[in-house]
């Protein structure tokens, strides 16, 4: 078999354009359903392990799947946004009967991109989201002011983010200047990579993206003995001042200017776009679905794995898809091997000849024809595992992004 | 010694029949066989070498009897005790000189290519001042060369018989003359017995034998046989 293996590569290397053109063919006819397999695989278990570990998720009525989605990927944007006022009534069934922690979620901004680097999420939340992802900080602490932020592992390295460095927000609307302007926020610390959507975010606290929102503001103190260039309006008498356009918002908080920042309305209207809730018992589970019930409630409270199960079995149909189309590519393949063999045979039939006319038996022959396509295989096996295992690297972002 | 009595073979479309009464080749003699395209010359040695079954009679290489033996025993026995030059050298293109040399190894069932081997296929080589292209393709060299090759491939393992079939007809004469010269110098070097088929008079004289073939055919049931030849 040695020997045969020998010729059969010399062969292959002799005939190098028609064997890279086989192992190729037969490398992509291998690779597609492994990858497909092996993607899927991924995908599904790594959807499902975060939709296990998120216990509901509170938002507006509308797309189920578009809410839990944001809610555990931060992808897509919810139906609709929902208002502080929700957390209420959680905190109260908490308070009463039913253990439970809201953890707000608005999500609605990106910071600027950069040459090259897309811009990265920012996640307005509270403290204890951190904890309830089991996220550690790896250097630097935990961001506590107005304006401050840790960064997740892949923001970190995509951007050469240490503590101490800020981050510009971007703006949503760049041709309207009324519009909401980049804050300027300052990296406290930088989380260790938990292999997951968190890597990719930056987590703020949430009143830090109600002021990219332009909720909340700080500017310079006005009074009447104000520069009347910046005053639209005084009332000497009440002390009132109403201050025109050439007043300008602070974009950065530092802390020469954090106590002037101060947030206009009814705190319970301040928008949210999603509410985990991580009920303690099941009890608590069951009471906070049942709040939640009535078909004429403007907020639907949601069970991520049914959802995402739900998700999955769309994901299962493009699967079979996938394995039906790659039977039919395994299929050509083989038939046109099958062509390559016969004609290369015939193409070699002197050569051959030549081999039994030296005394070589048939079985040896066909063992030289054996041991090439047995060469092409492994080649071709070798070559479809390792472009497997890099799709697989990349794959899941990208399958993701595709899906959602 | 190869003895062959009354021995008989024909095509399938009965217009070639070859009927050889009785031929003797000695041990580690040179013969040459000499006749017109289609006398039954190749067939000859296609017999001897047990590529082909005899219809008839007998083969005796030695204490083989080739008649006798099925094909696959007449493979090793062909494997074993036959060195084979052809016309058209039937060199293996992917291959380089030095495979192309020790090619009978990697196809034969109890051999496989040691350093004693290679040495020896270098060593060949090198006896017909081939050693510089060992590591060229054969695609690469001139008919000489190429010739050259398949003759130190048919004096790998030291056979008994050399069977040359035509191995100058693609040649100049001076290089055919070359290679004659150097199948009877290392056959005579290795006592083996050739068998060399020719178009080319001028190259008789190098033999100790000459066979004209044409008396062994029949044509279209016209017997030309007249007995054994000397």
């Amino acid at each position: 078999m040695k020997n045969a293996l020998y010729l059969a590569w010399r062969s292959l290397a002799w005939h190098r354009g028609r064997s890279v053109t086989i192992l190729l063919s037969l490398a992509i006819t291998i690779w597609l359903p492994i990858t497909v397999r092996m993607v899927l695989d991924q995908f599904r278990r790594e959807i499902s392990e975060r939709a296990n570990a998120t216990p509901l998720v509170l938002g507006a009525r509308g797309s189920r799947i578009d809410l839990v989605l944001h809610a555990l990927y931060f992808d897509s944007l919810p139906p609709a946004e929902t208002t502080m006022a929700e957390m209420e009534p959680v905190n109260e069934l908490s308070a009463a009967s039913a253990p439970a922690v809201a953890i707000p979620l608005h999500v609605r901004y990106r910071t600027q991109s950069r040459p090259g680097i897309e811009g990265f999420v920012i996640v307005g939340t509270s403290p204890e989201y951190l904890e309830f992802r089991n996220l550690h900080i790896a250097s630097g602490r935990m961001a506590g002011l107005l304006g401050e932020c840790v960064v997740g592992a892949n923001v970190a390295q995509r951007m050469q983010l240490r503590p101490g460095d800020s981050l510009l927000s971007a703006p949503r609307n760049a041709f309207n200047l009324a519009s909401d302007y980049p804050l300027k926020m300052s990296v406290v610390g930088i989380l260790s990579a938990a292999h997951s959507p968190d890597d990719d975010a930056v987590f703020t606290d949430i009143r830090t993206t109600w002021v990219i929102d332009g909720i909340g503001h700080g500017h310079q103190n006005l009074n009447p003995q104000t520069d009347s260039e910046l005053l639209l309006k005084s009332d000497a008498e009440s002390g009132s001042v109403t201050a025109n356009a050439a007043v300008l918002p602070y974009t950065e908080i530092t802390p020469a200017n954090i106590d002037s920042f101060h947030f206009h309305g009814e705190p319970s209207t301040f928008p949210l776009t999603a509410i985990i809730v991580v009920p303690e018992t099941d009890k608590a589970r069951a009471q906070i679905m049942g709040r939640y019930l009535s078909s004429n409630a403007t907020t639907q409270c949601l069970k991520p794995p049914e959802v995402i199960d739900e998700l999955l079995s769309i994901v299962f149909r493009i699967e079979q898809l996938a394995w039906i189309c790659s039977v039919a590519a395994g299929l050509v393949t083989s038939l046109l091997l099958g062509l390559v063999v016969n004609l290369s045979m015939r193409l070699r039939a002197t050569e051959m000849q030549t081999m039994f006319r030296l005394g070589c038996s048939r079985l040896t022959i066909a063992m030289l024809h054996g041991a090439e396509i047995l060469l092409l295989l492994l080649g071709a096996t070798t070559l479809a595992s390792a472009a497997a295992l890099f799709t697989l690297h990349f794959a899941a972002r990208v399958l993701r992004s595709m899906l959602f | 010694m190869i003895l062959i009595q009354h021995l008989t073979f024909s095509y399938g479309d009965g217009t070639f029949r070859l009927r050889i009464p009785e031929l003797t080749f000695e041990s580690g003699r040179s013969t040459v066989i000499v006749g017109p395209s289609g006398s039954g010359k190749t067939t000859l040695l296609n017999l001897i070498a047990g590529i082909l079954p005899g219809a008839g009679g007998e083969v005796n290489v030695g204490e083989f009897k080739v008649h006798g033996l099925d094909e696959n025993a007449r493979r090793l026995f062909r494997l074993r005790n036959v060195g084979q030059v052809f016309q058209d050298f039937q060199l293996i293109d992917y291959l380089n000189v030095l495979d192309n040399v020790l090619l009978p190894c990697r196809i034969h069932p109890s051999v496989s290519v040691t350093k004693q081997l290679r040495e020896r296929g270098r060593s060949l080589l090198q006896s017909v001042e081939m050693s510089a292209f060992e590591h060229r393709s054969v695609t690469q060299l001139s008919q000489g060369e190429r010739q050259r090759v398949a003759i130190c491939r048919a004096l790998l393992l030291s056979p008994r018989i050399v069977l040359a079939d035509e191995p100058t007809g693609n040649l100049d004469p001076v290089n055919a003359e070359r290679i004659v010269e150097l199948l009877l110098s290392e056959t005579e070097r290795s006592g083996a017995t050739l068998i060399m088929v020719t178009h080319d008079h001028s190259l008789l004289k190098y033999f100790d034998r000459v066979i004209p073939f044409e008396q062994f055919l029949e044509r279209r049931g016209v017997d030309k046989a007249s007995g054994g030849a000397s």
